[in-house]
């Protein structure tokens, strides 16, 4: 199965680990990514395409273009970049007017929009293509007794109708996608809100870092052991805004943050330092000791 | 409250409904876990929420609360009347951008995409990053100036520039 690989733009510049990891971990799986040099960002939904709607989405088109020219669907790593990419893509698939004057100023570019290609992000594309069946088979390393609070993250939700990824209100697909690898998914409050990195980034800071306390105290109290999430800013915020949340509201706790990619990772024979676990600022040497039992 | 927002067609496809249906239950804003995230503001109350400070505002473009919503489409999943306020505040930050509201963080990363392809910056630390895990070098790129210039982004920021 080969995609056009999109790598947005958070997590080649700030987690590049993640980047090396999904270019280990999803090949394993059966999927070729195929790198396009001439994607720009998204653009970036909250500080730029919802401020300027029709350059957002001529921009979104365009990336949508670069990927029609190579002529393989998209495949992202990130909820942000499929918000945006999904929507102009539905949008301008249903709408010959605005994808004429979309159009019209692309081809200064020497871009074309035509509706070709599918978005999707990855978590979409394990579950859908990959299958959970392979990726039981492929993580022969079971992270047994491993405790997960999965955070699906708000962008790849909704608007359900066109995300088409889970049920806002009660998510569930991350849940699958961890006990595909032998660990437990665990229930908490709170689950489906939001991680607040846009928030503070560019609202309230103070509010931002108490709704993550809340989040987060709630993932202590259900007995967890480390979060997974399929969005580099909520890995941002779960990470670097819990440290800088746990100063701040004296949390005595730490809750490591893994990517999913870095469990698939982890279960399918790479180590801690391999995924890039190392990089990240929440480590915590309970969750260390119990995953080198786990992984032996 | 009044619901203050002229709705008029200022997004692409415009907004047709009304807000005014609204019925100010404030279920969008103060269901815990479930709700608006920037109702954890300490400004905001059962009473007077995040969504009824955006829309009931008096001057709403110059209310610079709208910048804290993050479109998380809580407030819409919510809504027992389907009135959707990500709609119009989405709807208001565009008119407070054209208008000369936009907070400089927003101003910046604009900037920034259209200048480098990226929303966020290239430094040291990525090129470092990058090198020590055989990744490639990141490739910037200014076409999305061309398209700026043509959807009248770059006129709005120009009259940012003469307003400084």
């Amino acid at each position: 199965m080969r995609f056009s690989f999109f790598k947005g733009c958070f997590i080649p510049v700030r987690q590049p680990h993640i980047e090396k990891t999904a270019q280990i971990v999803l090949p394993m799986l059966g999927l070729d990514l195929v790198p396009a040099e001439d994607y720009t960002c998204c653009p970036e939904p909250i500080g730029v395409g919802v401020n300027h709607k029709l350059t957002g989405i001529v921009i979104s088109a365009r990336n949508l273009a670069v990927a029609e020219e190579a002529g393989h669907d998209i495949i992202t790593l990130c909820n942000g970049c499929t918000y945006t990419l999904k929507q102009t893509n539905i949008l301008l698939k249903g709408d010959e007017e605005l994808k004429g004057k979309v159009n019209a100023i692309l081809s200064e570019t020497d871009h074309q929009f035509r509706g070709t290609v599918e978005v999707r992000h990855f978590a979409q594309i394990l579950l859908e293509d990959v299958g959970l069946e392979k990726i039981r088979t492929k993580a022969e390393r079971k992270l047994t007794g491993l405790k997960v609070a999965n955070h699906t993250g708000c962008h790849i939700l909704s608007p359900p109708e066109i995300m088409g990824f889970d049920d806002p209100q009660d998510p569930v697909q991350l849940d699958r996608l961890v006990e595909a690898l032998g660990a437990e998914p665990v229930e908490y409050l709170y689950k489906t809100q939001c991680c607040g990195w846009t928030l503070s980034n560019y609202g309230d800071r103070t509010a931002a870092y108490r709704l993550l306390g809340d989040k987060l105290a709630a993932i202590n109290e259900a007995g967890t052991d480390c979060v997974n999430l399929i969005c580099p800013q909520c890995l941002a915020q779960f990470d670097t805004g819990q440290m800088m949340a746990g100063r701040a509201l004296q949390l005595g706790f730490r809750l490591p943050a893994l990517f999913y990619l870095q469990l698939l990772g982890l279960s399918m024979g790479l180590s801690l330092d391999e995924v890039g676990y190392t990089k990240h600022r929440v480590r915590d040497s309970g969750f260390e000791e119990k995953m080198g039992g786990i992984l032996g | 409250m009044v619901i203050n927002i002229s709705y008029s067609a200022r997004t692409i496809h415009g907004l047709e409904e009304a807000a005014e249906i609204c019925l100010k239950c404030g279920i969008c804003c103060v269901v815990e876990g479930y709700g608006c995230p920037a109702q954890y503001d300490g400004q905001f109350t059962p009473k007077h929420t995040y969504v009824y400070d955006c829309l009931g505002h008096d001057d709403p473009m110059s209310n610079a609360n709208i910048w804290q919503c993050v479109s998380c489409h809580k407030c819409e999943e919510m809504c027992p009347y389907e009135v959707s306020p990500v709609r119009y505040i989405e709807t208001l930050k565009s008119m407070a951008l054209e208008e000369g509201y936009a907070p400089e963080m927003i101003l910046g990363e604009i900037g920034l995409v259209l200048s480098t392809g990226y929303a966020f910056p290239i430094t040291a630390n990525t090129i470092r990053q990058r090198k020590a895990l055989e990744l490639p070098p990141l490739k910037e790129s200014n076409e999305l100036k061309v398209i700026a210039e043509r959807t009248g982004l770059s006129s709005v920021l120009e009259s940012w520039e003469s307003r400084r």
